[in-house]
């Protein structure tokens, strides 16, 4: 059938990479269980999806069901029977660059994911639009100030004196 | 250089392309994608096979009496506390006529969510509520229907699992495109309406 056969084909381009995005922002079972999810959304809304370039389309679902899953613990039981994977993937390995991760971490969690977008991903800010459902001009911006966050934040650490009036976008202290 | 910065994120990338992922065709896979292409889409679409409950279709009536904890949301006497929001769905005082969609009215909803249906049965939705634009904290809302409600401007086919974005004002839901499905370009509308939430 027409239908499970673009299905197939749209998975077999973004089932590698959806797994690469969500075990970026979520636990294994987490993840495991918003794949779940993202494909039944995909294939249900196969005629929304965008024939060209559907994989920041695909990250948008994943967007809201990881944001679904933040907001109730338990519920994605009740939504879906999952079928669970039967072996775990593996661990991410850990990180090297320690100083960036601490830079990263302090900025806000949309800065932050603006960067991963961006870099992780490997998107550009038209394809992060879609994947946020936001104009290309506003990511451009934001993009443009996450950057010179994380830059800033790297030289604050670096000469803790250095880059301090420049720190306002830094996320405050819990 | 912001190139230089980039691959230099890439370098903490926790799943960088060398870190395997569950191949496409495993067996697993390959089940997880039966499973899903087993589920029937279309008009009938439902998921009754996963969930075991049918599709439910509520008309969201254009009059919604919102109560919050027993005070009035829009009274300003209730303060945002997180409990769940009740949404009573009113029978009367529906709008008569329906204002043409524009970010410009959408920016003055008092009251603008996005939440997911969680269950939908027997004259009743829960909503656990994904993100607030404006005017709540609550983390959970219910619509209770109202039998017999008239003068439908909108409706809403509630769907357990599909999301959705509601607009209030003075305790009454927006229909006319106000309030729907939570598609992609509402969803933009909605971000663009209320930029700093």
């Amino acid at each position: 059938m027409a239908r499970r056969e673009r299905f197939e084909a749209v998975v077999g381009e973004t089932y590698d990479p959806l797994q690469r995005y969500l075990r970026r922002r979520a636990s294994p079972p987490d993840a495991e269980d918003a794949l779940a999810e993202i494909l039944l959304t995909m294939w249900r809304r196969l005629d929304e999806m965008p024939r060209d370039n559907p994989l920041p389309w695909c990250y948008g679902v994943g967007r809201l069901t990881l944001a679904n899953q933040r907001r109730g613990a338990g519920r994605r039981a009740k939504l879906m029977n999952r079928l669970a994977m039967e072996r775990p993937m593996s661990e991410p390995e850990p990180a090297s660059d320690q100083e960036l991760e601490a830079a990263l971490a302090d900025l806000s969690e949309d800065d932050q994911e603006l960067l991963r977008l961006w870099a992780w991903e490997q998107l550009e800010p038209r394809e992060i639009a879609v994947a946020l459902s936001v104009t290309p001009n506003a990511v451009s911006l934001r993009l443009g100030r996450a950057r010179k966050r994380l830059e800033s934040e790297l030289r604050r650490k670096n000469h803790p004196r250095a880059g301090q009036e420049e720190a306002y976008g830094r996320k405050e202290p819990q | 250089m912001s190139d230089e910065l980039r691959n230099r994120l890439q370098s903490i990338d926790p799943m960088a392309p060398g870190v395997p992922t569950e191949s496409v065709t495993s067996e697993s896979s390959r089940r997880l994608l039966e499973e899903t292409m087993a589920i029937e889409v279309g008009a009938q679409a439902s998921d009754a096979a996963r969930t075991g409950r049918g599709r439910w279709y509520l008309a969201v009536a254009a009059a919604l009496a919102l109560v919050f904890g027993g005070f009035a949301v829009f009274s300003g006497g209730g303060k945002p506390t997180g409990q769940p929001l009740e949404l009573a769905l009113g029978s009367s005082n529906a709008m008569a006529s329906c204002i043409q969609f524009s970010v410009e009215i959408l920016k003055d909803m008092p009251v603008a969510f996005e939440a997911t249906a969680v269950d939908v049965s027997d004259g009743k939705v829960t909503l656990d509520v994904d993100h607030w634009f404006s005017g709540g904290d609550a983390e959970s809302v219910t619509l209770n229907a109202t039998v017999g409600s008239p003068a439908l401007i909108g409706s809403v086919d509630f769907v357990e699992g599909e999301q959705y974005l509601i607009t209030a004002t003075n305790g009454t839901v927006n229909a006319c495109g106000f309030s729907g499905p939570a598609t992609p370009e509402l969803r933009s509308a909605f971000e663009e309406a209320f930029p700093a939430s």
